[in-house]
């Protein structure tokens, strides 16, 4: 919904005439406010640049503070002064002209050849209204061609050398260029030779580069602030343009006395410092401007570059109304395309309602509510914004009429987008239906959290109201949870049951899982319904069937899962336990559920299966402790001789080692392969283990069901706290190495000792505790994790925006081949089908047809 | 509940470039941390997040490069055959086999003492690394009793002696320059032999006897368009980016990873998702200003008088315009009247408010 549209944006140098026609006063005083607080008239605070103190008026147009936008200045400078930011611009302009006849230093053969070039790309772009790609490389090369060029193929005279060094200085031969000259120099350059070096004169000749005139932007964009004390501080700019002012005057004032050149070469060039980190206050080879306090000053340059820029702060980013924030918390009684927000928040919060003929009582009747869900503002139709109270709401319902936008709380059912940072893909944003729940705390479905990357551990998360129509739309049908179930890096589901729910599907639907016919009546009834499977010959309900009534009719397949495979025959499980292959993430019984019955069909099963599952765990009382972790006493056996074995085989490959036995891998030094060789082998030993407690410990266990299930926590764990730690590994992967001089990780060991336990393999588990050397070896451990966890991030996150800068523009055009911004083709059909992964999942159903 | 192809089918004005930059940029988190599961085993060859950046960067030179040589029939199920290829593609280096070379700047002389181990381990003599040596530099050799073997310069310049000693030492005596070291692997399906090395150098393996030339592959995307062409590039960028994600048990879907190699390929030449590379291409002066180098940008584009003509995303979102994507792609048509007038006020006047 666009009433203007910008077309294009042209860029340019503004020449000192179009510098004094811009600007509405000429400055003078080097000064802000006089005795009496009041800006100077002529000063770099005078009131025709604007004004930014609420009681005052822009001389210029009479506007207030906030009315009236600013208006530019200008001083004139006594001696013209080199823009330093185009430097290399006016080198590069010097270089391929002439220095007597300033005619470009190509013959008359080679600029034929380039005009026409210029000229076919000019007609080329006339005709496509797209420019001519740009080929840099050939430009630059040209450019290198030129500034070897000795004698001027057009008046013969012989080039001398001409250099630059950084910001401002050019010299030909060993004599300084001073600005006034190089401007001299480049303006008898003529427009057809600047445009065979690429430039535009109409657009901006090189001799404007060097400054005559310096527009002073208008107080708006640099203005002063009221510290508590009453004192002024100024900003940044205006306080280098005092410096500038300063000098020029002084510079007038030596130049008017006749002082000697000396002198008033001097100032020129302390008015170019100015000048130039006026600009920039960061040029190399100049040291920065200063404050008082030392700090650098903030000019220009530094307002716009970096990510604290104009650009990458300010506009690419904005800041939003109509949004929320606050912590989230976990409520598995919300469907998965809900969202709890609190009261407080939703009383806040405003949906526009657009008043129009047809909706005329609707809107009388909600304006005249008195308590929560109620209209907050009143927006005439000359969009003046006024607040509903109980003094006007009934004038406000008699001036009640079309087009007027009423702005009322946020309720039930209405549709807003939910975001956790970071936000690394689309579903870091999906849009969610408004419950409005008691309590401080944003409500979510923990199925949902993994898009998000969340969990309640005092996450917070943001919320935005939609407030277009446009937007509602948009929101509802393309944004929304149950459209978001898939992800769209490999078309998987990324929304299903998590961690009690994987446990409570994977006891439920175990072999031996029979409930009574009061706890089958509680269970469905749970999810609401109201049937009963077919009861076994006792009367029981076999935990496979109650499942069974959630998946819907006609949905048959057989995946594996962790330990075999799961069967569905015509919507009943009739084979396998769930867990987390067959109901987590990438779940393909969701996939197929997808892919029949739709996604909101889907979003139903997730959650009923979620709550019925949770269900079952409360009843069959799940719970995790210490006892979980105790081991039997065969078990710690097996253990102690694992440990013996890790040892000593160790010594043994160490042995060798010293006897100049053991045998090289390839390509890897004797004492590579020795460290290789033992961590290949503690890792035998670790896989050993972890067999065996599955081995030795009781089927019931929670931790190992836990494990078996894929609800939460690997054996991995489960070792670590009963069995051992084992090896403790560098960044690297290696074992640990670093440590005293004498080759020893802690004193405590004896030097050169490369066994297994001096070098970080440790034979303590968590629920015993570590022996003191142990504990420093896995804090050791943990630093390194934690040190890695630091630096990854920052580093995907740059790799993140340089592919999305370069990718951002390409899209899928309606025949199916995508393109950029410019309309090239990068590929002539998406994907070499056209099909969008995230609708993959459905493709199997195609190729069964066929 | 049939699905016809028109339903996989992907939406006209899909951003999919976002989608697949979002689709290789959000596993780049969980990437850092799982690269250090990687355990032992002799493999230089870069993998995980580094990887993955070396590609998207198009850096030129790999910091793993890895060459996979197929065998023609005759020798792809021969072991002996197989080992022959491997030795004279595995590339021994003189410094490798040579503790250090002693210059005599007066006598104009080098003598490289040989590390016996060494020589002995590659199955080489002294007597022939010094035929190898005279043939190589055209130099005289000698060797003294101890196997050492000495050079005759042919010269007494300081400067040229060190050189030829640093070139020496540098060279290669065996195998194919800049293969690297190779070793025999099989095939554990079709138990086929091949050649893997941990070098490249596409060009001269191609022309040994026994190397299948219509399989040989080598993970330099740089070197696959220099000899295949830019299709190959093309190919072996995606088949890199997708083995790397695969490694540390991401999948995602090729034709992400297709469109970011196609984005990087298109015009002829790699193109690196970086400053200097895609972006630096890109027509807008905003898009490449709100980048990097923001000031650079815009003095040149004043200097040049260039156009923003507001087609790509940045710029729109920069000037607070709807983006030319997705549902911004679609323009519906309004016969002009009263009816289309209620929308136009409501949004104009919100904006002004503010």
């Amino acid at each position: 919904m666009q009433t203007e549209a910008l077309q294009y944006v042209k860029f340019g140098i503004f020449s000192p005439e179009q510098v004094k026609s811009l600007s509405v006063a000429k400055l003078t005083v080097p000064d802000t406010y006089n005795e009496d607080g009041y800006p100077i008239d002529g000063g770099l605070l005078d009131q025709r640049l604007g004004v930014i103190d609420p009681g005052l008026v822009c001389k210029t147009c009479a506007g207030r503070a906030k009315v009236c936008q600013g208006h530019f200045g200008h001083i004139d400078l006594v001696r013209p002064v080199i823009h330093s930011e185009f430097s290399k611009i006016i080198y590069m302009v010097l270089q391929s002209t002439c220095q007597k006849c300033h005619k470009i230093l190509l013959s008359k053969e080679q600029t034929e050849a380039l005009k026409k070039k210029v000229e076919s790309d000019a007609a080329v772009e006339e005709l496509t209204q797209l420019p001519m790609p740009q080929n840099k490389e050939a430009d630059k090369k040209a450019v290198k061609k030129i500034k070897n060029i000795k004698k001027c193929p057009h008046c013969g005279a012989i080039q001398e050398k001409l250099s630059f060094s950084m910001p401002t200085y050019y010299y030909l031969g060993d004599r300084r260029l001073k600005p006034d000259e190089i401007r001299e120099m480049l303006s008898k350059v003529s427009d057809e030779d600047l445009g065979y070096l690429g430039m535009k004169p109409q657009s901006g000749r090189p001799e404007w580069t060097i400054l005559s005139t310096l527009l002073v932007p208008p107080v708006n964009v640099r203005p002063s602030i009221t510290l508590e004390t009453g004192e002024r501080s100024e900003d940044d700019l205006t306080h280098k343009l005092v410096d500038i002012m300063r000098i020029n005057q002084r510079l007038e004032q030596n130049i008017n006395a006749g002082a000697p050149q000396i002198i008033i070469d001097d100032l020129w060039e302390l008015l170019q410092y100015h000048i130039t980190t006026y600009f920039n206050n960061e040029t190399s080879g100049i040291p920065p401007a200063r404050h008082r306090s030392g700090r650098a000053l903030k000019t220009l340059t530094q307002r716009l570059k970096g990510k604290e820029g104009r650009f990458r702060y300010n506009l690419s980013g904005k800041r939003v109304n109509y949004s929320a924030r606050a912590v989230l918390s976990g409520d598995p009684s919300l469907n998965i395309d809900e969202v709890g927000v609190p009261l407080s928040v939703a009383e806040k919060l405003t949906v526009p309602f657009y008043v129009t003929e047809w909706n005329l009582e609707k809107a009388k009747e909600i304006l005249q509510a008195t308590q929560y869900p109620m209209v907050v503002n009143v927006i005439g139709s000359d969009g003046k914004r006024k607040r509903v109270l109980d003094a006007n709401r009934e004038d406000l319902i008699k001036a009640l009429a079309p087009l007027q936008i009423l702005e009322r709380q946020l309720q039930n059912g209405d549709i807003v987008l939910f975001n956790r940072q970071p936000s690394l893909h689309r579903i870091s944003i999906m849009a969610h239906f408004v419950k409005v729940v008691p309590g401080k705390t944003f409500r979510m479905n923990g199925c949902s959290t993994d898009p998000y990357n969340a969990d309640f551990d005092g996450d917070e998360m943001n919320l935005h109201v939609p407030q277009t129509l446009e937007a509602q739309a948009e929101a509802k049908y393309l944004m929304q949870v149950s459209e978001q179930i898939f992800s769209p890096r490999d078309g998987e589901a990324k929304i299903n049951p998590q961690q009690d729910g994987i446990i409570g599907s994977f006891l439920l639907t175990l072999e031996d899982t029979y409930v009574t016919k009061i706890d089958a009546e509680y269970l469905l009834g749970s999810v609401g319904i109201i049937e009963l499977p077919k009861p076994e010959k006792d009367g029981t309900y076999s935990g496979k069937s109650i499942f069974s009534m959630l998946i819907p009719k006609g949905i048959s397949i057989e995946i594996p899962s962790k330990n075999g495979k799961v069967v569905v025959k015509n919507g009943a499980l009739v084979e396998g336990v769930l867990d987390s292959v067959t109901m987590g993430n990438g779940s393909k019984l969701l996939a197929k559920i997808a892919e029949q019955y739709g996604n909101e069909v889907l979003k139903n099963f997730i959650f009923n299966s979620a709550k019925l599952t949770q269900a079952f765990c409360t009843m069959y009382g799940f719970t995790l402790g210490i006892k979980d972790y105790i081991i039997s006493e065969k078990l710690v056996e097996e253990r102690d001789k694992i440990i013996s074995n890790a040892k000593k085989n160790t010594q043994e490959l160490i042995d060798k080692y010293d006897a100049n036995t053991l045998e090289t891998l390839m390509g890897r030094t004797p004492q590579q392969s020795l460290e290789d060789m033992i961590l290949a082998e503690l890792q035998i030993e670790r896989d050993k283990a972890t067999n065996i407690i599955n081995q030795y410990t009781d089927k019931r266990n929670a931790a190992l069901m836990l494990a078996n299930s894929g609800a939460r926590g690997g054996k991995l764990n489960l070792e670590q706290i009963s069995m051992f730690l084992g090896q403790q590994a560098t960044a690297a992967g290696e074992r640990m190495n670093r440590g005293y001089k004498t080759n020893r990780l802690l004193p405590h060991i004896k030097p050169n000792d490369k066994s297994a336990v001096a070098r970080g393999f440790i034979t303590s588990n968590f629920l015993e505790g570590l022996l003191p050397i142990e504990a420093i070896m896995h804090a050791n451990g943990s630093r390194v994790s934690i040190v890695q966890k630091g630096t990854g991030p920052a580093k995907s996150g740059y790799i993140s925006r340089k592919i999305m800068n370069s990718m951002q523009d390409y899209y899928v055009f309606p025949d199916l081949s995508v393109r950029d911004a410019n309309n090239n083709i990068i590929e002539t059909i998406y994907g070499t089908d056209g099909i969008d992964p995230v609708k993959v999942q459905l493709r199997h159903q195609l190729q069964e047809e066929k | 509940m049939s699905a016809k192809k028109e339903n996989l089918q992907i939406n006209p004005g899909e951003p999919v470039g976002a989608i697949a930059a979002q689709s290789i940029g959000e596993p780049g988190t969980q990437m850092v941390l799982r690269t250090f599961h990687f355990a032992g085993i002799a493999s230089a060859v870069t993998t995980g997040l580094p990887r993955v950046t070396e590609l998207l960067d198009a850096k030129k030179v790999p910091a793993g490069p890895l060459i996979t040589i197929y065998l023609n029939s005759e020798a792809k199920n021969n072991f002996a055959k197989a080992e022959e290829i491997t030795k004279k593609i595995s590339e021994i280096k003189a410094s490798e086999i040579v503790r250090r070379a002693v210059e005599n700047f007066s006598k104009g002389k080098i003598t490289l003492i040989v590390n016996e181990q060494a020589l002995k381990a590659v199955e080489m003599t002294s007597r022939q690394l010094a035929g190898i040596i005279k043939s190589k530099f055209s130099v005289d050799t000698d060797i003294d009793e101890e196997g050492n073997i000495e050079i005759s310069a042919h010269t007494k310049k300081l400067r040229e002696i060190r050189e030829l000693a640093v070139k020496i030492m540098k060279s290669t005596v065996r195998g194919i320059e800049g293969a690297g070291r190779a070793m025999i692997s099989q095939d554990q399906k079709t138990k086929e032999f091949f050649v893997m090395s941990a070098g490249t150098n596409v060009k001269d393996i191609m022309e040994l006897e026994g190397v299948d030339k219509s399989r040989i592959y080598s993970n330099d995307v740089f070197e696959m368009n220099r000899i295949f062409g830019i299709e190959a590039a093309r190919n072996g960028l995606i088949r890199e980016l997708l083995k790397t994600f695969e490694d540390q048990g991401i999948s995602i879907s090729v034709r992400h990873l297709q469109l970011i190699a196609d984005g990087m390929t298109f015009s002829g030449v790699i193109k690196g998702n970086s400053r200097r590379g895609i972006i630096a291409d890109k027509e807008s002066v905003f898009a490449r200003a709100a980048f990097e180098e923001t000031v650079k940008h815009l003095i040149n584009a004043a200097a040049f008088g260039e156009q923003d003509r507001l087609n790509g995303v940045t710029e729109n979102i920069l000037i607070g315009k709807q983006i030319p994507l997705g549902t911004g792609s679609i323009k519906l048509a309004v016969k002009s009247g009263k009816e289309a007038k209620p929308k136009e006020g409501k949004e104009g006047k919100e904006s002004k408010e503010k």
